[in-house]
């Protein structure tokens, strides 16, 4: 985004670059106990959801994260419609009836390893997509050359709408640590969005944009705590500079339920609605 | 509250010296008046006043006045200063007597002016502990990043006090936070004492007289913060001739002039500095729009209204500016004017009474389209005192005074600029306060062996509407739920906060080159500034105590040993100090301290504590001139909310914190120095696992500990070399060079350790060190006086 080049100058009036550097170090730390990492979501789109349990690995670990299997996964909305989900690949849980619907609730239950876990979400509202635009631009002190993808579209009145954007490239996402772009309402409340960039001029795997290319973008509405929970992610990510935030852990939703436990879990299991649109570069 | 008063009288009033019972019935008289610099009139702060045959004597206050009361008869008074010619002025007092000295520099090779300076011995026979002077001349001839002379960065070498890296704005003191610290200059408080984002701090050398830090025993005149007292006062400017100073390194340009407005009766100084990393921009296509640079301005001026009036007046003006074409801009900086009146009532009784205002405030935005907008948040206090000396008896001096300061604060307020701007206008409730002080301390000689300061500050604090207040409920940890509203006029009282500060320090000297100190202080901090990240950034909000935010309290002990060996030519003391503190205030993880309206739902608050054994040895005299000073210390606290509740170390913590400093005159024109500093390196917290979300690799650590690991330690040798011009005693016109190293042997310091994906290979994780100073920094600058 725009404000990593406007941060890159300001390290560069620092005189930084002419001497800061940044390089990759040997550090011994210890190896964290495994804990179970979730990922899944309910969208307002039709299903099958699906939620991913996994467990944490030391942090130098390159291997595949070890999958959880036979759990027992139970998703249950605020309409009281509750679906025990099914295992399809080791560690993947998918729901067969269930449709998410704004305005719900919902929880999801996990039984696994002796341990019972509980995440609670919620779909909220969401503004429609009016379009997505490629904007070439030339070169000049703030962008490089080539396209930008912009967005435009009301935003809904009343304080309180969060949202995360995710943008294709030829079908491959965006997604580099910095491609993580999550927001919220707070200044921009009610206004029209008249051309805000997604991106830089660079597409997927860091090529430019060109004529041809097909590109997609996702808005998703999503609920308060989520967005927390991704611009905390996003924040210890990308958590480079002078003043970087101190590193601590992102906030989950998955609370262990088990009395007397204490094993703790990460990750989120979110609600979400799911508009998007595409173009083809021309 | 009323009540504290007759015992604080009896307190003060009620103690008769033990001399007087020796010296009866003998006439007193008194004898005042000003210390003087021969050469440029300035006054000579804590110059010393002594009559040999009596024991007794008097120091210098801050505007250069003395007052002794003896009996009548004829003495020799000796006047002396670090670095001047002593006089002795032999009187016969038959009454009050004004006198004023000047004092001629010692070997008058140049017109450098030493102004901070002590008697020699000042170190063991002061009742001040806890306090470093530094003197301009050694400051300029330490080694200085890219050549540019700082104050800040230059006490960074004095025992107790450190950073938490280079670049860091601020510094830490005693375990202290960077907002603990009372910056002031010429008595105006600086809420943001660097330009650059730290780098380089907002004072200019050329316009500084004189720098006092006081880190434990701090008299009960100061008070608003909890760790230190950073005094600086500016050069009062020349009352006998034109005098011009400047340099040119490779980062800024400095430039001085002084003068006399009437000689003798008043002059004035004016310094500048501006930086132009930015006039290179403008040679780069792709940069000719962006600025980036700082500049500021002192200015003072005094005049003798008659005998017993004077006035000063000074200001400054610093301001940086970040302009990305036409993308962004962000504009910063100080201002502040402070009019001082002297007068002394007297021979006895000197007043000073000050009126000041002084602003920090911060804009950014970006100037045009659709997504144009202004952010503006700032802290602006005026500020009214009057603080009084009354030299009672040689052995005894009451200090007292009473203030107040009000306060507003503009927490963010972001107005939309173009038509078609996405942004709305966001204001958060504008803030005040009123801080409130009274004092009275007693400098006390009870004897030869012992001697006290010791006082009493009243201090309170209300926090004034308008805006909405709220209470916040929910567990510690997370964002907690405002509830219960209420609305409040402008100006009307929301909650009330009076506290009693007592201070106190004892001296007692063991023998003519040894003393014990010890010194006891609560000190109370009514505001905070809110930062969230590993250095305070400039865009971080002060926000006053509210019904949810407590003023810290600080409880400090600290006694120490002070010798001076080979008849002063080197001086020691080794200083032990604990420090307790309350209402320290932490974030919630992921807390949002910008454009919060909220913010109080996502602070923390909680308990403090700092202990550690400072060691100094400083060489005064000879060719090799310089100290070693090193730290053992511990700085903790402990938050509901945080780390399980349990304690653990401030990011800012030094287990070790060395510096070595040596000046070495080679030659009449050549001197050359180094410093070498070490410390722990700072604290962090690393995780111990990882996850993937979203096909991203996230860090995670068991248990949520916080700070659980240290970055590798902090080591750095700086050098520098200085080449005076030659010296013609016919000529004003004088010169010098000065080439330095910085990081000499290149270390990449970390400044943080952080941990993410490899951009090639997400499956890949790695530790990544960021070196603020990654390599060698040469440079050189020239410097000018006549």
């Amino acid at each position: 985004m725009r404000m990593n080049r406007i941060l890159a100058f300001l390290l560069a009036v620092g005189l930084l670059p002419l001497t800061s550097c940044l390089d990759v170090v040997q550090v011994d730390i210890p190896e964290g106990k495994p804990l179970l990492a979730v990922e899944g979501a309910i969208t307002d789109q039709p299903g099958p959801y699906y939620v991913t349990l996994t467990k944490t690995a030391p942090y130098f670990d390159e291997a595949e994260l070890p999958r959880v299997t036979g759990a027992v996964l139970t998703l249950e909305d605020s309409e009281g419609r509750r679906e025990t989900l099914k295992e399809v690949s080791p560690g993947r849980y998918a729901t067969s009836t269930l449709q998410g619907k704004i305005g719900n609730q919902y929880v999801l239950t996990i039984r696994a390893e002796g341990e019972e876990y509980r995440a609670e979400t919620e779909i909220r509202r969401t503004p429609e997509i009016d379009s997505i635009r490629a904007e070439y631009r030339a070169k000049s002190p703030t962008d490089g050359e080539g396209y930008y993808i912009l967005y435009y579209g009301e935003e809904l009145p009343g304080v309180g709408d969060y949202y995360q954007f995710k943008v294709y490239h030829n079908g491959q996402q965006l997604n580099q640590p910095g491609d993580l772009i999550v927001t919220n309402d707070e200044m921009v409340d009610g206004k029209y969005i008249n051309g805000v960039e997604l991106t830089e001029e660079e597409g997927a795997g860091g090529v430019l944009f060109k004529k041809g290319d097909k590109v997609r973008v996702e808005a998703l509405s999503i609920p308060r705590d989520y967005f927390y929970f991704l611009n905390e992610m996003a924040t210890q990510i990308n958590n480079v500079g002078l003043f970087s935030t101190p590193p601590a852990n992102v906030r989950t939703n998955v609370r262990n339920v088990q009395p007397g436990s204490e094993k703790a879990a990460v990750g989120y299991f979110a609600g979400h609605t799911l508009r998007t649109d595409s173009l083809v570069i021309e | 509250m009323l009540r504290f008063i007759p015992l604080f009288c009896l307190l003060f009033l009620g103690l008769k010296p033990p001399v007087r019972a020796q010296a009866p019935a003998t006439a007193k008289v008194t004898v005042s008046g000003y210390l003087k610099d021969a050469a440029n009139g300035e006054a000579l702060v804590g110059a010393s006043v002594v009559v040999k045959s009596l024991s007794v004597g008097a120091t210098a206050n801050e505007y250069g006045f003395y007052s002794l009361t003896l009996p009548q008869g004829t003495y020799t008074i000796t006047y002396t200063f670090l670095g001047y010619e002593a006089q002795n002025v032999t009187l016969t007092l038959t009454e009050n007597l004004t006198r004023s000295v000047r004092l001629g520099t010692q070997g008058l090779q140049t017109d450098e002016v030493v102004v901070t300076g002590k008697k020699p011995d000042e170190n063991v026979k002061s009742t001040e502990m806890g306090t470093n002077r530094l003197d301009m001349k050694t400051v300029k001839l330490v080694p200085a990043l890219l050549g540019e002379v700082d104050v800040i960065r230059s006490i960074q070498l004095l025992p107790g006090i450190s950073t938490v890296g280079e670049g860091a704005s601020g510094f830490n003191v005693r375990g202290g936070g960077v907002d603990q610290n009372l910056i002031l200059l010429d008595e105006a408080p600086i809420y943001n004492a660097s330009h650059l984002f730290g780098l380089f701090s907002t004072f200019n050398p050329d316009a500084v007289k004189d720098i006092k830090l006081v880190k434990g025993g701090i008299p009960a005149q100061y008070g608003g913060r909890l760790s230190s007292l950073l005094d600086v006062r500016m050069k009062e400017g020349n009352t006998q001739r034109l005098g011009v100073s400047g340099g040119v390194g490779l980062i800024m340009s400095r430039l001085a002039v002084e003068a006399p407005i009437v000689k003798d009766k008043g002059s004035f100084i004016v310094a500048g500095r501006r930086s132009y990393g930015d006039l290179f921009l403008k040679f780069v296509p792709d940069q000719k729009d962006n600025q980036a640079y700082f500049y500021d301005l002192s200015a003072k001026a005094n005049y003798i209204l008659g005998e017993k009036d004077r006035v000063y007046v000074s200001g400054y003006l610093g301001r940086d500016v970040f302009a990305f074409g036409k993308a962004f801009k962000n504009t910063l900086g100080n201002r502040t004017g402070t009019v001082r009146w002297n007068h002394v009532f007297s021979s006895k009784l000197f007043a000073n009474a000050t009126a000041l205002v002084s602003k920090y405030d911060y804009g950014l935005g970006v100037p045009e389209g659709n997504q144009s907008f202004d952010w503006k948040s700032n802290i602006v206090n005026y500020s009214l005192k009057a603080d009084f000396n009354y030299y009672r008896t040689p052995q005894s001096t009451l200090n007292f005074g009473a203030g107040a300061i009000y306060y507003t604060f503009l927490p963010g307020r972001v107005t939309p600029i173009a038509e078609n701007s996405i942004f709305r206008t966001i204001a958060l409730d504008e803030q005040q306060a009123v801080e409130y002080s009274a004092y009275m301390d007693n400098e006390q000689t009870f004897s030869p062996r012992l001697s006290a300061q010791y006082g009493l500050r009243l201090s309170m604090f209300d926090y004034l509407g308008g805006g909405t207040v709220y209470d916040y409920e929910g567990p510690n940890g997370r964002q907690k739920t405002p509830v219960n509203p209420r609305q409040y006029g402008s100006g009307q009282l929301i909650k009330r906060y009076p506290n009693l500060e007592p201070r106190a320090s004892l001296r007692y000297v063991l023998n003519d080159n040894s003393s014990l100190k010890a010194s006891y202080n609560r000190m109370v901090q009514y505001i905070h500034l809110v930062s969230n990240t590993t250095a305070s950034s400039p865009l971080d909000v002060w926000t006053p105590s509210t019904n949810n935010i407590k003023p810290e309290h600080a409880d400090q002990i600290a006694v120490g040993y002070f010798r001076n060996f080979r008849d002063n030519a080197y001086e020691a003391s080794v200083e032990v100090f604990g420090k307790r503190m309350d209402n320290q205030i932490d974030y919630i993880n992921g807390a949002n301290t910008l454009l919060n309206k909220n913010l109080e739902a996502e602070l923390l608050y909680g308990r403090g504590r700092a202990y550690g054994a400072e060691f100094y040895l400083k060489k005064n005299e000879g060719k090799l001139t310089g100290w070693v000073s090193y730290t053992l210390s511990r700085s903790e606290r402990q938050i509901n909310g945080i780390n399980n509740n349990n304690w653990y170390v401030n990011k800012y913590d030094k287990t070790h914190y060395l510096s070595v400093v040596g000046i070495y005159s080679l030659s009449e024109r050549w001197t050359v120095s180094g410093t070498f500093s070490y410390s722990t390196g700072i604290a962090t917290t690393f995780p111990d696992s990882r996850y993937v979300y979203q096909g991203l690799v996230v860090p995670n650590v068991n248990g949520d500990v916080r700070n659980n690991y240290r970055v590798p330690a902090y080591h750095r040798l700086d050098l520098a070399a200085t080449r005076e011009g030659k010296i013609d005693p016919a000529k004003r016109w004088h010169s010098s060079w000065t080439f330095s190293v910085y990081n000499a042997y290149a270390r990449r310091n970390a400044y943080s350790i952080y941990f993410r994906q490899n951009e090639d290979n997400p499956a890949k994780t790695e530790a990544v060190r960021l070196a603020v100073f990654g390599s060698v920094l040469p440079s050189v600058s020239y410097n000018f006086n006549f």
